[in-house]
């Protein structure tokens, strides 16, 4: 496994204890500082297989490998300051009575001084922008800024690898892109990022590869170019293309694949309204 | 343990009310705290495990009981046989040793009345998985409130058994994404962390249902709860002459019990 | 088409209405039901995992008595219904925790009842029922034997003291209502101490009554039975103190709104 390869697995299946098969023969290879979105219908398996990553859930056969090591046999409190996992509900992951508490609260575990930490939490808040909630009880903040202090939770611990659950479900447009703004900084710094979502125009604006689960398999693995150019496949795994790409497809557009409205437009005006082609089909 | 499934169990207890399981339950207890003499105790005690041998309960339900009780019954038995205050002398362990009471003796009346208490803490235990396992909670539900217990607090039973699974679900995700914080409580083995870990599970959940349910309230309003009609519930229970009959058993028994200890009967 | 019955009929809007709005019928003392269930539900999932082993109390104290030592404070005197609710179902779902017996719900049920009492500030009836659960240890004959008298201690004095004292029950529940940053913590230690006491001290004067047990056996065990306590009286003070600092920043349902500040 070369140094650049942090996360493997290799075979790996995993069934649930009342037997339920949730992961078949998944090989997958993750590299340092790519920003991965497994996408797939609910209960394909996708959440499961995210799990394994940060030891969650342990492979019931195969393996999986982080950072050069087994995680069978390891403690997921361990893993986590290498893979950070940011639950869909903030709630799910806050206890304490501030914020302060709560960003402190990793690092204070971990055993480092009262004064880096202090410093580690006023860096954190400066970088999210929660500063001015410092005081503030967690359960007093809108939804948006409780996401971000998850992310601050997490980010505490400095691990290298972020793992974000559905991270803009339940959100309106503007919530979305808040938080798909702050995983994009965190990339920018260099830290890996994985993504579970539905979200197929999120997966479209920001993610480098997209790795489509179906049935607890892989059933495509690529660039977001590549896969949501095969409109067809992806329906038969009830999956849709964002709707950009689809109008594309429809207004005749074969030999690329239009992942966002920039491209759109400029497509539009480049190469269609000179020489409009015939509608075939509707985006549905 | 006592997530049973039912429709495997096909036992004649089911097809009696749930009132006439409740008041045979009630009685047996009353009995069975009546009396302290050991003969009457065991009597009940055969009672109830015919009763069990009828209703086609599993026997090794009994067993896990049984161990489950082992170790406060072998308290009981010691605390009466050395410390009864009773007068035959059977054994002599030792001298007296005033301080702690012991009367140097193991005396027939503590012998007796310690197995008496076990007696009686046996057939408290199994009266009541009786009782559970051959009713469904919604029969129960209706018989409570046919006992006349207020709707309302029949209400609170259903509703929090129906949000329990949801709650149970949120307990595990908070357990695991407080592993994902570091948290390492959950998996030391020091009771005392243990317990501060569950303390610190609490908080999020607790607070995290009541955020959750506040439509519940709402929803309730706008389906008409506490609506001034009279209910019909779905259930229906009626009682057959098969309840009449071990109604009026369990009453015969009690009188009979009451007036036999009345009468000095029944106790040591 | 037939009329409407005489009770469903709008009222006059000057004269007093006799009957509950609908907003009241969804409330018992207080309470909306809905929230008595939810904390219902919490009590039994609480029910199910165990914390503490009990020597020879044949099973387990589960998560459940930390939730009967603040349910007063959180939910006032309509605890004693959801935990009555919770203790029922629980103790057919998971009886590990239920040493007493089919009746043993009634310990939570006065557990909830009495803190929830001092709480809305009915100090007098919460007194009466603290002396006479108190009393019930008392009249059993085995009590008069050695030692037993020191059973109820240190908690269930402690809780008497914060029921009659007045001076102590005002700052109490103006600490808690104020949610005092230092003093809260006292407040919700003593407050613990009334609702997890009564529960204690009405098992075991249950199962004292029930088996019979004697000095022999409950002065020996004092020891381990306060160390018990005590931990579940000091985690119920850190989960009370979150729960209720947490209850109000959010806006979510509490006792504590239906009363003067």
């Amino acid at each position: 496994m070369s140094d650049n390869e942090i996360i493997r697995c290799q075979d790996l299946h995993f069934s649930y204890p009342n037997g339920l098969e949730a992961l078949k023969n998944i090989n997958l290879t993750i590299s340092r500082g790519e920003y991965v979105a497994f996408v797939g219908q609910n209960g394909s398996g996708k959440t499961t297989l995210v799990k394994h990553f940060n030891g969650l859930l342990k492979p019931t056969q195969g393996s999986v490998q982080v950072f050069g090591e087994e995680t069978r046999g390891k403690k997921v409190s361990a893993l986590a300051r290498k893979v950070g996992y940011v639950f869909q509900n903030p709630d799910d992951m806050l206890f304490c009575s501030s914020v302060e508490e709560e960003v402190a609260y990793g690092p204070t575990m971990l055993g480092f001084e009262a004064a880096e930490v202090k410093e580690k939490v006023e860096s954190i808040l400066q970088e999210l922008g929660l500063v001015a909630h410092k005081e503030t009880h967690p359960f007093a903040l809108s939804l948006g800024d409780r996401q971000r202090l998850a992310v601050a939770c997490v980010l505490s611990l400095d691990p290298e690898v972020f793992a974000f659950d559905e991270p803009t479900t339940g959100q309106d447009y503007f919530g979305g892109e808040s938080i798909m703004e702050l995983v994009d900084q965190l990339h920018d710094k260099g830290k890996t990022i994985l993504i579970i979502t539905h979200d197929m125009p999120l997966v479209a604006e920001h993610a480098h590869r997209v790795v489509v689960i179906n049935q607890g398999q892989i059933a495509l693995d690529g660039t977001p170019k590549d896969v949501f150019s095969q409109t067809e496949y992806l329906r038969t795994l009830s999956l849709r293309s964002p709707q950009v790409t689809l109008l594309a497809q429809n207004l005749g557009l074969k030999d690329r694949t239009v992942l966002n409205i920039e491209e759109m437009v400029a497509w539009l005006e480049k190469e269609y309204l000179p020489a409009p082609k015939k509608v075939t089909g509707g985006i549905a | 343990m006592m997530n049973i499934d039912f429709a495997s169990l096909s036992s004649p207890l089911q097809k009696l009310d749930g009132r006439t399981k409740l008041i045979a339950l009630l009685g047996i207890f009353i009995l069975a705290l009546l009396f302290s003499q050991p003969y009457y105790v065991l009597g009940l005690l055969v009672l109830v495990l015919v009763i069990w041998w009828i209703g086609r309960l599993p026997w090794n339900l009994i067993k896990t009981i049984l161990q489950f009780l082992l170790v406060i019954a072998i308290i009981i038995l010691v605390v009466q046989i050395f410390f009864y205050p009773g007068k035959t002398n059977l054994v002599h362990i030792s001298a007296p040793i005033k301080f702690i009471g012991f009367s140097g003796y193991i005396t027939l009346e503590g012998l007796m009345f310690g197995i008496a208490m076990v007696l009686r803490l046996v057939v408290i235990m199994i009266v009541a998985p009786l009782m559970v396992m051959t009713t469904p909670l919604p029969e129960f539900m209706v018989a409570l409130v046919k006992l006349k217990v207020p709707y309302r607090f029949a209400f609170i039973m259903t509703t929090a058994l129906s949000l329990l699974p949801s709650i149970q679900n949120h307990a595990a995700i908070i357990q695991q994404a407080q592993l994902c914080r570091g948290i390492t409580n959950f998996e030391n083995k020091n009771l005392v962390t243990k317990l501060r870990a569950m303390a610190g599970l609490l908080v999020p959940l607790i607070l995290g249902t009541f955020r959750d349910s506040q439509t519940l309230d709402v929803a309730m309003s706008s389906r008409a709860f506490g609506a001034p009609v009279k209910r019909t519930f779905l259930l229906e229970s009626r009682l057959s002459a098969v309840d009449y009959i071990i109604l009026v058993t369990t009453v015969l028994l009690l009188v009979a019990g009451i007036y036999l200890r009345i009468r000095g009967y029944g106790a040591l | 088409m037939t009329t409407p019955k005489p009770d469903l009929q709008p009222q006059p809007v000057d004269q007093p209405t006799k009957q509950r709005t609908w907003k009241a019928r969804g409330r018992i003392l207080s309470m909306p039901i809905s929230v008595l269930a939810i904390w219902a539900a919490l009590y039994i999932a609480a029910s199910a995992i165990p914390a503490l082993p009990v020597p020879g109390m044949g099973g387990m104290i589960t998560l459940n008595a930390i939730m009967t030592a603040i349910s007063g404070m959180i939910l006032g005197p309509a605890a004693a219904l959801a935990n009555a609710a919770g203790g029922i179902v629980g103790m057919l779902l998971y009886p590990y925790g239920f040493s007493a017996g089919p009746l043993g719900f009634l310990t939570v049920t006065l557990g909830g009842l009495v803190a929830g009492l001092l709480f809305a500030d009915r100090w007098l009836l919460a007194a009466i029922l603290e002396v006479l659960v108190i009393g019930a240890w008392f009249v059993n004959p085995a009590a008069r034997q050695t030692g037993m008298w020191l059973v109820p201690l240190p908690y269930s004095a402690i809780a008497l003291i914060v029921i009659l004292v007045k001076p102590i029950r005002v700052w109490i529940r103006k600490s808690i209502l104020t949610l005092h940053k230092v003093y809260m913590w006292p407040a919700v230690f003593l407050m613990v101490c009334v609702g997890h006491s009564v529960e204690y001290l009405t098992t075991n004067d249950m199962v004292n009554w029930m088996y019979k047990l004697t000095w022999q056996y409950w002065v020996p065990t004092l020891p381990y039975w306060i160390g018990v306590d005590t931990v579940i009286i000091l985690v119920s003070t850190a989960v009370g103190v979150g729960v209720l600092v947490g209850l109000r920043k959010a806006r979510l349902p509490q006792f504590a709104d239906t009363l003067e500040k």
